[in-house]
């Protein structure tokens, strides 16, 4: 094995946990900052190598130069342009190898105009094209003609577990159905061909009549055609239990027809039974059985399947069925048997979150860890799975094993989303460590959070519900610092964020308490510009400070301040202010008038309330 | 803190909190984020203080590098764009060369690197030099007048230069237990390096090239290089003479060792099997006496033969004179060359000759000459 030192050496190597994915440059200002960074970042990697396949696919009269010694052949272009020039059945074979649907199809037409036979495999083998390819061609750019018909965005939708639409591409008088239908001799390969196409480009209806014709012309279909009708199962009937009883009808005519289930029709067929809603819970189980008798050994997706039939419902059911699911997963390590597989550790993750289990949670996460099973989360999935996994540590966890895993595993395999970072604030608060806050802090500006709204307002809270001794505070204060300047940038780029009033009071109080007087009192006059009225909470905060700091001015204008607002409390501050300030007599003069604005303020609504 | 030239013999640092006066270049500021403050004048700080030092250092590398923050005492560092008065402490306009969207700095990711992280994981394999993954506060360069040589950010000389931080002491203790498998034993009956000498006389060397480009050939790595001991083949007096003559240069007299380097054939095996052919020819050639080695002449010896030169010659004559001229009987020429004091006069005539002059053999050649001829010493 060639390549037996370099794994051995590679396995003395572990993960490191500040870096990103290998795949990103290692920069401070190159590598993602948070979730969707990542996966912008790591698409456009992609783009960029689809774009270079595409430019040598394009002009490979560019690329003959060979400069590698000893020449590297995967890496030079192919020569894709047909040679066998004229028409004949050659000809149109060779089209057919080199995937070039459009000119197939007019090199048969011109065969067939010719008067030419066209022998039945090279037929079928055209129709095998067509409907592989749908209707257009292979290459992506010869398509524009074809994506004006689907005008509709949602037509968009891939074919996946996430969402049920199927993507939608069959036009009527296709040249599949053509040819077929001109064809003077049809096998059952033509007609399974057929059928599948039409499954695969979502004209399920057709390709259930075509099914029917096979049947009246008493040939035999194949295990994938089999696979397709299953699959479009759920789009020819609408009740649960029609559904069923259709897939148990094709179930049986394939027993008839001696054709051997393998483990695509299985999954097809619970993939169908998910959509069936509580007829799926009871079927499931029997199916599984089916796949132990004959022998089959289940894979990803149709632990996937499984999961989700029997825990995305609205009651949950116990957690017999993923225990089950985590012995069998836990001893293997799977290869890629069907597209489905990988979502399998994202929705075995969420039923874990569901059922509120952390233990189920590290054997999963083991299971994943095991073999090549790592492979089946790409860049989005990942994050996903991970997200998951985090906020269920931060409800259940100790908080130095919450801590430990957020050291390790944030910013570099995962990115916090902000329902991570609340649950994360939450789980200090509850475990009463909220001196981890101001570096909480500093993660949320890299992620790009610090102007949301939400996770601003649970910062601010947290740090100023309760006193703390002196160095936590001094922290706390500079992260108001911070969240002030969020508020206040002249941006280039966004503009300041709104103060609310809760944020203006929490980071009020904030400086208050390490006796940053004068940003206090900025604060404070912004109070107005919003109309918002502080606290009495924030108001004696803020003459607490006054009184450490001495600054009596401060508490005098704090006390206009409260008299012009016409709150209830100016009265009882002006009494404080008295008692434990030292005023100088001017002092004392404003302060005594202050008291008389009050007055005849009061003495006003008095007379208006008569 | 405002730097500025008044006239062109020196530096004078001044502070102030008020306008700058346009002199005709740029000046610099240096201010304190948390206080909004600027730092006090020069005259302020002591002597020996370290604020004073950062004045001095501090304008040298602010015109050589942009910086942001003073790398001594990390205030913020501004340059004030030359004509036009701008105020120092309040003035937030950026002139010059602020881009136009400012990335917010991001932290290098050292800052959060455990201290008893595994490093090969960071370094796996051979890598350019990354400042901000490599947690050490190198310095590298020419330093910049009056100051210190350049940090590693941004540094290219650290770029350029191979490192070996993919291969430290642990990582490598790492990689040898992970190979040992694919090792097999040294065999146990060569413990010692005169044992692999004796059965292994013939050592070869060769040289594998790799290096990151389109081509895995390299020219330099055909060179082969046979080294042999000598002592371990098997010559006589006069073939040894002989194959030392005949590879002249290739022969180490000091360790005996005769170094063979082939590079003529463009193939490392090629090459190989004409060194071991050259080695051959050379054995079975100093074997063999053509008929003109018999010419060989006294300049062609290596070492210096006493018998049959002039010394000898000379000697016996000045004997057999001597004898005569006392008139004892006919001594032969054997009877004299067997004699005691002759034996030793040969002694000491091959030893000055073929080591050298130094202190012993000239004394010993002296005492040989005093008893060849019978002197006594001088008084």
């Amino acid at each position: 094995d060639k390549l037996a030192v370099l794994q051995t050496l590679a396995s003395t190597v572990n993960r490191d946990p500040t870096a990103a994915h290998y795949m990103f440059q290692d920069d401070p200002f190159l590598m993602p900052r948070n979730a969707g960074n990542s996966r912008l970042f790591s698409l456009s990697k992609e783009s960029g190598r689809n774009a270079a396949k595409y430019i040598i696919k394009q002009f490979p009269q560019y690329f003959d130069k060979i400069f590698a010694e000893p020449n590297i052949p995967c890496l030079m272009p192919e020569a894709l342009t047909p040679q066998i020039e004229g028409v004949s059945e050659e000809a149109l074979k060779e089209r057919i190898n080199l995937r070039r649907v459009k000119d197939s199809v007019d090199l048969f037409d011109q065969l067939v105009q010719a008067g030419t036979p066209v022998s039945l495999e090279t037929t079928n083998s055209l129709l095998d094209l067509l409907c592989f390819y749908g209707d257009g061609e292979s290459t992506p750019e010869k398509q524009e003609g074809q994506k004006e018909d689907l005008e509709e965005p949602g037509r968009y939708l891939l074919l996946s577990s996430l969402t049920f639409s199927l993507f939608v591409d069959y036009r009527e008088n296709n040249n599949a159905e053509r040819i077929f239908k001109i064809m003077p001799e049809r096998n059952a390969h033509s007609y399974c061909t057929m059928i599948r196409g039409m499954v695969k480009h979502g004209a399920s209806a057709k390709a259930y009549d075509m099914y029917m014709d096979l049947l009246n012309e008493r040939h035999k279909a194949d295990v994938h055609t089999f696979n397709a009708l299953i699959t479009a199962v759920p789009y020819l009937k609408e009740r649960f239990l029609e559904r069923w009883e259709l897939a148990k009808v094709f179930l049986n005519h394939m027993v008839q027809q001696g054709v051997q289930p393998n483990l695509l029709t299985f999954n097809a067929l619970l993939k169908t039974l998910r959509r069936c809603g509580g007829v799926g819970r009871s079927m499931s189980l029997l199916v599984m059985k089916e796949m132990e008798a004959l022998d089959i050994e289940p894979s990803l997706a149709t632990y996937d399947h499984l999961l989700f039939i029997f825990y995305r419902g609205v009651d949950l059911c116990p957690p017999g069925i993923i225990l089950e699911v985590l012995d069998d997963v836990e001893k293997r390590s799977f290869t890629p048997q069907d597209p489905d597989d990988a979502n399998f550790f994202a929705t075995a993750m969420q039923a874990c979150c569901d059922l509120k289990d952390i233990k189920l949670a590290y054997r999963l996460n083991k299971a994943m860890e095991k073999g090549d099973n790592w492979k089946f989360l790409d860049m989005d999935r990942l994050n996903a799975y991970w997200s998951k996994f985090f906020s269920l540590l931060c409800m259940m966890e100790q908080i130095d094993v919450v801590l430990k895993w957020y050291k390790e595993m944030s910013l570099s395999v995962f990115y916090p989303t902000p329902k991570n970072i609340l649950d994360l604030l939450q789980a200090l608060d509850a475990a009463n460590h909220l001196e981890v806050i101001p570096s909480v802090w500093e993660d949320m500006k890299q992620l790009g959070f610090s102007r949301r709204q939400d996770l601003l307002e649970e910062l601010l809270s947290l740090m100023s519900r309760e006193q703390h001794p002196e160095e936590i505070q001094l922290a706390f204060a500079k992260c108001a610092d911070d969240i002030k300047a969020v508020h206040e940038q002249t941006g280039r780029e966004q503009a300041p964020l709104e103060w609310t009033g809760s944020v203006l009071c929490h980071v009020t109080l904030l400086f208050s308490r390490v006796g940053r007087t004068q940003d206090a009192w900025n604060m404070m006059e912004r109070f107005q510009q919003i109309n918002r009225i502080p606290t009495e909470q924030v108001m004696d905060e803020f003459l607490n400070c006054a009184k450490q700091t001495n600054c009596s001015d401060e508490a005098i204008k704090l006390v206009k301040l409260a008299a012009s607002l016409g709150l209830p409390s100016s009265q009882r501050l002006k009494s404080r202010t008295e008692k434990e300030f030292e005023l100088s007599e001017k002092q004392k003069k404003t302060l005594e008038s202050i008291k008389s604005d009050s007055d005849s303020s009061d003495s006003d609504s008095d007379s208006d309330s008569d | 803190m405002v730097l500025r030239r008044v006239k062109k013999d020196g530096f004078e640092y001044i502070a102030t909190l008020q306008r700058v006066k346009k002199v005709g270049f740029e000046d610099i500021a240096c201010r304190k984020e948390e206080s909004g403050k600027v730092c006090g004048s020069l005259k302020e700080f002591p002597e020996d203080s370290v604020d004073k030092h950062h004045f001095y250092l501090l304008e040298p590398l602010v015109w050589e590098q942009w910086l942001d923050v003073c790398p001594f005492c990390t205030t913020a560092l501004r340059r004030v764009k030359k004509g036009g008065f701008e105020d120092v402490a309040t003035s937030t306009r950026r002139r010059g060369r602020a881009p136009q969207f400012i990335r917010s700095h991001v932290p290098p990711r050292t800052e959060r690197m455990a201290v008893d992280q595994d490093w090969s994981s960071v370094y796996p394999t051979a890598a350019a030099f990354k400042p901000a993954s490599v947690p050490l506060p190198i310095r590298m360069g020419y330093p910049v007048k009056r100051g210190v040589p350049p940090p590693k950010e941004g540094n290219l000389e650290l770029i350029k230069i191979p490192n070996f931080l993919h291969l430290t002491p642990p990582a490598i203790k790492k990689h040898c237990a992970a190979l040992k498998d694919f090792c097999t034993e040294w065999p146990s009956a060569l413990d010692s390096d005169e044992k692999c000498e004796q059965h292994f006389p013939i050592e070869i060397e060769t040289v594998d090239y790799v290096s990151a480009g389109t081509s895995i050939r390299n020219p330099k790595a055909r060179v082969v290089t046979l080294r042999v001991k000598l002592s371990n083949l098997n010559l006589d007096d006069h073939a040894k003479k002989k194959l030392i003559k005949l590879v002249g240069e290739r022969y180490c007299k000091d360790t005996d060792v005769l170094n063979i380097t082939t590079d003529r054939c463009p193939l490392r095996r090629q090459n190989y099997d004409y060194g071991i052919h050259l080695l051959t020819v050379l054995y079975h050639e100093s074997w063999k006496t053509e008929m003109w080695e018999s010419e060989k002449t006294e300049e062609d010896m290596e070492e210096y033969i006493w018998e049959n030169s002039c010394s000898q010659k000379n000697a016996v004559e000045t004997l057999l004179r001597i004898k005569a001229s006392e008139n004892v009987s006919n001594v032969t020429k054997e009877e004299l060359l067997a004699s005691e004091v002759v034996k030793n006069y040969r002694n000491s005539v091959i030893a000055l000759k073929n080591e050298g002059e130094t202190e012993n053999t000239m004394s010993q050649y002296k005492e040989s000459v005093k008893k060849l001829l019978n002197i006594q010493a001088l008084p």
